[in-house]
């Protein structure tokens, strides 16, 4: 399947719009040229751009909030399909940023300067750079940001140097160069043949708070948006029933909204090149912070093992399932192996630490068995939460989400080094603890939050604490803390406060 | 003198206490403080909580008012003039400032 050139786009919008009015690329023009002129190859500011579909979505959504548009919400996001297929990134353009689209709470980036300084200290460093432009474009986003945030210049890391100058010789040029509006990538991206996303996908994940998951997805249709439906399994067996829609976004960038056992999740995948996997990240919809990886092969696309539900498990009698594609006769180094439809089911009736392997047809995989572990890791080492709720009107509190994993020494006997044996998740005991003398002093544990059994940081309710010193909000430092077997290990929690304005890229 | 609020409270205590050494005001805490307070929104300089403005909402449109978190906190002077409406005193009317993403604009 190829991108459709625009005189295809119309049947394709119209599709997606439903009973909305039809748009086409003409109708783009009649929406946005009322302040955009027509140019040689479209509209002004328009057609020197290409961005990812959050990225789109974001300029129309700014164009209602500070340029009077009025748009409805199909109509909108028929937009965004037509500007995302004809004017978006290339996968590998998109690829080193995925975290941002993603949401990942963890990420943490790191960005030479100036750009650290200039761009990344306010957004996150990936709101740039998931945009591709023309000089003369990145020239004006300069402009743009003074005039939209005139302090700009007199905040910290603004007022310490010439920002409009740098911004307009040193970025602006830094940009046209690192992401010009034309690239090869774009180019041959472009010119590929697009696969078929429809099908059927077996798919690993970890569904926050309820556990390890693999599943089946079902894609139907031929055009955004897709129907879904399927279902989520975790290792004890529960089956959460999974259905929603899916729009897919120049040819590769899935994005999905379901209901999986009653909770909404939202799904920001990236299709391969050759269509045959999916490599994302699945959250509460409600709360993008409770979420995890998930990883997706299609049905029959050889043989695959996307990893194991669980990913560990203690030793004795277990069931675990091998998730993937064409397993039939999976050979394991201990244990019945029986292919399903969701790979294989592995019986194993392991004793002490140890590892079995297996293999069909070329793909590889292990799992780990223990009755000890050598050291934990708690994962994220660093995070943040955020107080939140206690209105209709403001944000939610923001949670964070901590797993334990258990790890081997290795052959030189030594925690922390590089030839520690990843088991995988284990459960543990979960405590949190002031990090500091300062956080003692505000006695941030009996007010930023509550730690749950299941590694999920609930934090406080927004808003003034008159309880606290100085009426402080219910901010703190943490230090988060997981026991299992006899080992322990910490990691950083920073609860801080709400976020007012937070659009799909941060 | 009659201390007026809590920190000038601290300030007559630790002079009481003979600790005026360890009294800082808060720009020499702050990297980067000048004329205008602005440590950072989630974190401080430092990487913690221990200089962030406590509790935020009390000089809030002081510091967002002018966009001084652009990425964060709605601005009223140019992005969304209307978001403190029916708040005119953040310490109290805390609950009725929202978010200003559309919860429709979803890709």
């Amino acid at each position: 399947m190829q991108l459709r050139p625009r005189g295809l786009t119309a049947a394709l919008l119209v599709s997606v719009a439903g009973a909305a009015p039809a748009l086409a690329s003409e109708e783009l023009q009649n929406i946005c040229s009322s302040c955009h002129t027509a140019e040689e190859n479209g509209l002004s500011r328009i057609s020197g751009q290409r961005k990812s579909p959050e990225g789109w979505m974001m300029t129309i959504v700014r164009m209602q909030q500070s340029h009077g548009l009025e748009i409805s919400a199909e109509d909108r996001r028929a937009i965004v399909q037509h500007l995302a297929d004809t004017q978006g990134l290339a996968p590998s353009e998109a690829a080193p940023f995925r975290y941002a689209l993603e949401k990942d709470p963890n990420a943490q980036e790191s960005f030479d300067e100036p750009f650290a300084s200039m761009c990344s200290r306010c957004h996150t460093g990936a709101r740039g750079l998931l945009q591709n432009r023309t000089a003369e474009e990145w020239e004006l986003h300069m402009d743009f940001h003074v005039g939209h945030f005139p302090t700009i210049e007199y905040q910290a890391l603004g007022r310490d140097r010439e920002w409009y100058k740098i911004a307009r010789t040193e970025i602006a040029g830094f940009l046209a160069e690192q992401n010009p509006l034309e690239t090869a990538a774009w180019t041959d991206w472009q010119a590929a043949e697009k696969q078929p996303v429809a099908g059927n996908w077996v798919v690993m994940t970890d569904l926050p708070g309820i556990g390890e998951a693999y599943g089946k997805l079902t894609v139907t249709g031929d055009a955004s948006p897709y129907q879904v439906s399927g279902e989520f399994v975790t290792a004890d067996g529960t089956v959460h029933p999974a259905s929603g829609q899916m729009n897919l976004y120049t040819g590769y960038e899935w994005r999905a909204n379901l209901d999986i056992g009653g909770t909404p999740y939202r799904q920001v995948l990236a299709l391969s090149e050759d269509g045959n996997s999916l490599q994302g990240r699945q959250f509460d919809r409600g709360n993008d912070a409770l979420g995890a990886p998930l990883s997706g092969v299609r049905e029959g696309a050889g043989s695959v093992i996307l990893g194991t539900v669980p990913s560990a498990v203690p030793a004795g009698e277990a069931q675990v399932q091998v998730v993937g594609t064409g397993l039939d006769g999976l050979d394991a180094s201990a244990g019945e192996a029986t292919a399903n439809t969701f790979g294989a089911a592995l019986s194993l009736a392991a004793e002490g630490n140890g590892v079995v392997t297996f293999s069909a047809g070329g793909a590889e995989g292990q799992i780990a068995h223990y009755t000890s572990v050598d050291s934990l890791r708690v994962e994220p080492e660093f995070t943040i939460a955020r107080v939140g709720g206690g209105s209709d009107e403001g944000p939610a509190a923001v949670p964070a989400y901590f797993n334990a994993v258990g790890m081997w020494n290795g052959s030189d006997g030594e925690a922390g080094t590089e030839d520690d044996v990843r088991i995988g998740r284990v459960e543990a005991q979960w405590t949190v603890a002031n990090a500091h003398e300062h956080a003692a002093h505000m006695k941030d544990t009996e007010f930023s939050g509550v730690m749950q059994a299941n590694g999920i940081f609930l934090p406080a309710i927004a808003g003034p604490n008159p309880d606290r010193p100085f009426s402080a909000n219910n901010a703190g430092e943490l230090t988060v803390q997981a026991e299992a077997m006899g080992q322990q290990a910490e990691a950083m929690l920073i609860v801080t406060v709400q976020r007012f304005i937070d659009p799909p890229i941060r | 003198m009659k201390p007026l609020n809590q920190k000038a409270e601290r300030v007559q205590q630790a002079a009481a206490d003979g600790q005026m050494e360890e009294v800082r005001a808060m720009q020499t805490v702050t990297a980067g403080c000048a004329t205008t307070f602005d440590p950072g929104w989630e974190v401080d300089p430092f990487g913690g909580l221990a200089a962030l403005c406590q509790p935020m909402e009390a000089d809030l449109y002081g510091c967002s008012d002018p966009c001084w978190w652009p990425a964060q906190v709605p601005d009223i002077m140019v992005n969304h003039q209307n978001w403190d409406e029916g708040a005119p005193n953040a310490a109290k009317d805390w609950r009725a400032l929202g978010t200003t993403y559309p919860t429709d604009a979803e890709t």
